[in-house]
């Protein structure tokens, strides 16, 4: 026996953990994923035409969002310095990562044009997803509750339809009408074949809407979900060790989510870059 | 059983298998992916960004398969 001590603290621990698995913990609560899907009005404002004007919470995600990005860029941009500090570096990073990374790297021409467009899109989705992990006061009852305006298939769907709208705007203004359509077919396939890929290539530029905005939209329903199953295991299992590890668990969840935040923004970014580079130069 | 729990059943039962199932495909998919760009950027550490890239787009692609499958998973409990 050289050190006794190990063998108290190490029955010190299995105890801990013994008593933990043993005592039950807390009061069975329901708890529903479905939350993410309620459509809570927070002001109810009259509807005008077709189109319910209330204010609710995706609405007020978005707002705080833009207020956020708005709030960064200006103070960032009132006091630009040569030798940056650490706030400055980082935005310049994200910017840089905009840039170079993402229009720089996929599309040949109409860099400066669509920069403002992707740059944009980029960091609105970025703020707006990172502000999803926050636990902010919308919930049932105000409660504070985990929601992101892009867990909304409505935003996405806007998002990527401004996509849609640029991608065909990019093509037909710099190739023509005619000829940005006719190039939808290679030029040097046998007649019917060519109306044939046409036609696919048709559908595939509309499910491009679809995988854009779904993707999005589901990783972070999907992140939200596990975070709160994780978060709500405990109260199912109602026991302590169980909610020790799932507490454990969802700490790295988080941190995979953060980097789920960043990855779908910058994918959503960079397929828009890649469709409207692909709609300004094409092959065929 | 009656209808209504034979409908309940039919539910769960079809989100989990399309989750489950759906998620191979772009499992297997994704690992054969990052293994090769992984592959390629050992190989050619120069081309490293441009791979990167590549690999991210690949990503966003393959992965949406996925979560389609999740999508139709969450349409069969909450919707259907």
């Amino acid at each position: 026996m050289k050190h006794p001590w190990r063998w108290i603290i190490g029955l010190l621990v299995i105890g801990f953990l013994v008593a933990l698995a043993i005592i039950p913990g807390g009061s069975k609560m329901e708890f529903k994923v479905a939350g993410e899907f309620d459509r809570t009005v927070l002001i109810k404002l009259p509807t005008v035409g077709p189109f319910d004007m209330s204010i609710t919470k995706t609405v007020a995600y978005l707002w705080i969002s833009v207020a956020v990005l708005l709030v960064l860029a200006i103070v960032v941009a009132r006091s630009l310095k040569v030798k940056p500090g650490r706030f400055q570096y980082a935005m310049e990073t994200l910017y840089d990562l905009a840039r170079d990374g993402i229009v720089g790297s996929v599309m040949k021409s109409g860099k400066a044009t669509w920069f403002p467009y992707i740059g944009a899109v980029f960091l609105f989705i970025l703020c707006s997803n990172l502000i999803g992990l926050l636990p902010l006061p919308f919930g049932e009852g105000h409660q504070p509750a985990y929601y992101a305006a892009t867990a909304n298939l409505n935003v996405t769907l806007m998002l990527a339809l401004f996509t849609f709208v640029f991608t065909h705007y990019a093509g037909i203004r710099k190739n023509g009408a005619l000829r940005y359509v006719k190039a939808w077919a290679p030029s040097g396939a046998p007649p019917v074949l060519k109306q044939v890929i046409w036609f696919i290539h048709v559908v595939s530029e509309f499910f491009r809407l679809i995988s854009l905005s779904v993707r999005l939209f589901a990783n972070m329903v999907a992140g939200h979900a596990i975070l709160a199953v994780f978060f709500a295991m405990a109260l199912i299992f109602q026991s302590y060790l169980v909610g020790l590890a799932l507490q454990g668990a969802s700490v790295l969840i988080y941190m995979f989510e953060i980097f789920v935040a960043f990855i779908q923004a910058f994918i959503f970014a960079i397929l828009s870059a890649v469709y409207i580079g692909g709609a300004l130069d094409q092959d065929h | 059983m009656d209808a209504a729990a034979a409908k309940e059943l039919g539910k769960l039962l079809g989100a989990g298998l399309s989750m489950g199932l759906g998620a191979v495909g772009p499992g297997i998919g994704l690992g054969i992916m990052i293994g090769k760009a992984l592959e390629s950027i050992a190989r050619q550490p120069e081309v490293a960004g441009d791979v990167r890239t590549n690999m991210f787009i690949g990503i966003g692609v393959t992965e949406a398969v996925a979560l389609y499958a999740f999508v139709v998973a969450l349409i069969l409990i909450f919707v259907a």
